[in-house]
């Protein structure tokens, strides 16, 4: 049956994908939710929420709330939080209750910014899409809403968009590839959201050049390139030293790998480098046609999984520890790599 | 502006259960995100929420039917052998959300699970969260029709956070769900059960064998049911001891479908109030308990820890298992110091609040749901001693207990193993999450 999943868990929804690229932002972010999604988000979905403070809020909405609509009580609350705390902006995210009683998120938005006087970002997710679909658009609206104004461009400058945990699976994903690109001659990396906060995005069209390093990063690559006709490219400057070791005996062998689409491509050209084998890159997240190969495949659901994996002849499959517990007919190498919006592992 | 907000016992039980500052009042504000509200918001993420809750029934699984983002957290609980293979999982999509079209694929989707599993289950409990609270769902024909195409029972529980404040919140009703499938049955009058953990209670608790002393000789609870089998014997019993409050409405429903009585006890930590409680339980059921010796041991304790650490200042949480309130009016009336609170005011914890500004009107009470703890600061507190996971918090590297583990503390036995643990603690200056 279609969406009933028998051995795999849900992957991040897009509510998590919001909050992973405002959370370091400075701003304060409201979940419009009763508390649950917030919990999720926090407690699972956010591993720097643990060590690292952010003023991360619940709407707290209770039946009446939801049933009345009472935006104008939420608006209060966000008032009055701003009041207490310093923030930059506010940001209001989607859940599934204001998407069942179909919020116009457009007039909170407004609403937030005439009564807090500050910038407000409002990311309509609903907790039925997937994190790169928050990620895109909550990336999208911080852009648009701060990198307004042209800054004279600092050469050896690139900005990396699309770095969060939920993407490469690890709270170093900013230092890493910032490392990456310096060793590809880069003086300074911005890493949007991992390292670089709300000053470094006001000041986005300073950089030479923008990197997307995720699917979800190119809305915003693409709006930059538009506006202050800052050029771009698509791809991961590092593969994980931990998975590259692993990446062996490959030669002649069907591999398939599965990740978000752009550090699974790096992985492919990684392994090309070494062998010739046939690599298949398969995403369960967004596929940018301009990025994928003739094979290359969405996952869509368990079954389809199985029987694409099973039937598929891969000698390995490279890609999230959790996804085999839905392949219990597959007989060939499985090399674990972790995807933190796939089983909520970090790689380190 | 840049402060966390707190207010002395003093002055909050001056201002009396009508007047509590809106500060305190969790619907006032917004809630705050921190690892000390994360029991508040998702209370399966630390212990039992309503998804784990709901499996309380030997060999049961449950379908999550949800959107994506509601199941989400459960993967921690994933993995082969454990509670990983009781979990699945139908997704909605926005289509649903706006049709409903999601309740017309249940029924196939429990007997898919039924068919999956290596042994068909006891029974299949079906969770749905706001977004039916939202379109409001009948889920009893949804689950009659799913129990008729599976061949097993199929039960509806509801994770309706938004709910969380209302007359049947999330985890009443859960408690009320894991019970229902229990039916009228020959009456075992020497058997008990025990509602309202989903854990067993600590072991040496004197509670089963004060029950024996009154001619008890089966003590069920459903956590210790190995089997649907002994779960059903659960319907036998003569009366129910509900020892939360949570599990009330449980006991009333089995009150009125099996015809099983209920007596309530609450969990505390004051000597005193203990014994008095089991005085009049004993007096309900027409026994005399013969509590002296439990009494003393905890006593013994209390007095072990005040020579040793008597001059700790401690910081209450509500991530325990224990009432704050209650548990820092024990602690002071131990004669330590109780410096901060962190702790929701209800009607039910309001009188201990008023003993405690009595005894330490300076003793200070936050909410952890206000949004100014995002600023608290502990350099100017002084706390050296912390009980309670979101104490801990706030308080790191002071030492203590989290006193939060599954197993769950009652009586002279939980004020007894509460101040060993902290004897540990405070001797080797470390905090301990589990006792």
């Amino acid at each position: 049956m279609t969406g009933l999943l028998k051995y795999l868990s849900p992957f991040a929804p897009d509510q998590s994908g919001a909050v992973s690229v405002l959370y370091e932002m400075g701003g304060l972010i409201v979940v419009c939710d009763a508390g649950g999604c917030t919990g999720n988000i926090c407690g699972f979905d956010e591993p720097r929420w643990r060590t690292r403070k952010s003023a991360v809020f619940s709407a707290g909405l209770r039946d009446m709330d939801a049933i009345l609509g009472r935006d104008d009580r939420l608006i209060a609350k966000l008032r009055d939080a701003v009041s207490k705390t310093g923030a930059a902006f506010t940001a209001i995210v989607g859940t599934p209750v204001p998407a069942v009683i179909a919020t116009d998120f457009r007039a909170l938005g407004r609403m937030a910014e005439k009564k807090t006087g500050l910038p407000a970002i409002t990311v309509e997710t609903t907790g039925t899409g997937l994190y790169d679909e928050g990620e895109e658009s909550a990336m999208l609206a911080l852009f648009e809403t701060f990198a307004s104004e042209p800054f004279p461009v600092e050469k050896g400058t690139v900005g990396v968009l699309g770095v969060t945990p939920l993407e490469f699976s690890s709270l170093r994903a900013g230092e890493l590839m910032a490392e990456a690109l310096k060793r590809r001659g880069w003086k300074r990396a911005e890493c949007y959201g991992m390292g670089s906060g709300l000053e470094s995005v006001r000041r986005a069209s300073a950089a030479e050049r923008n990197l997307a390093v995720s699917p979800a990063g190119i809305k915003a690559a693409e709006y930059l390139k538009k506006n202050f006709g800052t050029p771009y490219d698509v791809g991961c400057p590092f593969v994980p030293g931990s998975l590259k070791a692993r990446l062996t005996g490959l030669e002649g062998k069907r591999v398939l790998v599965i990740h978000q689409q752009v550090l699974a491509n790096a992985v492919r050209d990684e392994i090309l480098r070494e062998t010739d084998a046939d690599v298949t890159v398969a995403t369960w997240f967004m596929l940018k046609d301009r990025l994928k190969r003739e094979k290359d495949f969405r996952l869509t659901g368990e079954r389809q999984f199985a029987q694409a994996v099973e039937s598929g002849g891969y000698d390995a499959v490279v890609g999230d520890g959790m996804l085999r517990r839905a392949l219990r007919r597959y007989k060939g190498l499985f090399i674990d790599f972790t995807h933190f919006a796939v089983s909520g592992n970090l790689s380190e | 502006m840049n402060e966390a907000y707190c207010i002395t016992a003093e002055k909050l039980a001056r201002r009396g259960r009508s007047q509590v500052p809106e500060e305190l009042v969790s619907s006032a504000h917004l809630i705050y995100s921190s690892p000390a509200t994360l029991a508040f918001n998702s209370p399966g993420a630390q212990g039992f929420g309503v998804k784990r809750a709901g499996l309380a029934i030997p060999g049961s699984v449950m379908l999550l039917v949800s959107p994506g983002c509601c199941g989400r957290n459960t993967a921690m609980l994933g993995g082969p052998g454990g509670y990983g293979e009781r979990f699945f999982y139908m997704l909605m999509d926005d289509t649903d959300i706006v049709t409903g079209r999601h309740l017309t694929k249940i029924p196939d989707a429990v007997r898919e699970i039924c068919e999956e599993c290596a042994k068909t289950p006891s029974a299949v409990v079906i969770c749905i969260t706001c977004v039916d609270a939202l379109l409001g769902t009948d889920m009893e024909p949804v689950c009659r029709k799913a129990s008729e195409q599976a061949g097993v029972p199929v039960i509806p529980c509801y994770m309706y956070a938004l709910t969380r404040e209302g007359r049947l919140p999330p985890m009443a009703a859960v408690r009320r769900a894991v019970y229902s499938l229990l039916r009228p049955a020959e009456r075992e009058p020497d058997a008990v059960n025990i509602l309202g953990y989903f854990a067993p209670l600590i072991d040496g608790c004197e509670l089963y064998a004060l029950l024996r002393q009154a001619g008890v000789r089966r003590i069920r609870e459903i956590s210790r049911c190995g089997s649907f089998d002994e779960y059903l014997k659960m319907a036998r019993a003569n009366f129910n001891l509900v020892l939360n409050p949570e599990a009330r409405y449980a006991a009333q429903a089995m009150q009125k479908n099996l015809n099983i009585p209920g007596v309530e006890l609450t969990r505390m930590y004051q000597l005193d109030k203990i014994s008095n409680q089991y005085r009049l339980f004993g007096r309900a059921v027409g026994a005399a308990f013969d509590d002296r010796r439990y009494y003393g041991e905890a006593a013994a304790a209390v007095e072990k820890f005040r020579r040793k650490h008597g001059g700790a200042t401690f910081a209450v949480g509500e991530i325990l298992n224990a009432d704050p309130f209650e548990l820092s009016l024990a602690l002071i009336r131990y004669g330590l110091a109780v410096s901060e609170i962190y702790g929701t005011v209800g009607d039910a914890n309001f009188p201990y609040i008023k003993k405690i500004a009595a005894l330490s009107p300076q003793t200070k009470i936050y909410s952890n749901l206000s949004p100014t703890m995002l600023y608290y600061d502990e350099s100017d507190s002084d706390v050296d001693a912390v009980v309670g996971v979101d104490a801990a918090y706030y308080h790191p590297g002071r030492a203590g207990v989290g006193w939060n583990g599954e197993r769950q503390p009652f009586g002279y036995a939980g004020v007894k193993a509460l101040f060993e643990s902290l004897d540990a603690a405070l001797d080797h200056a470390e905090f301990r999450r589990e006792p």
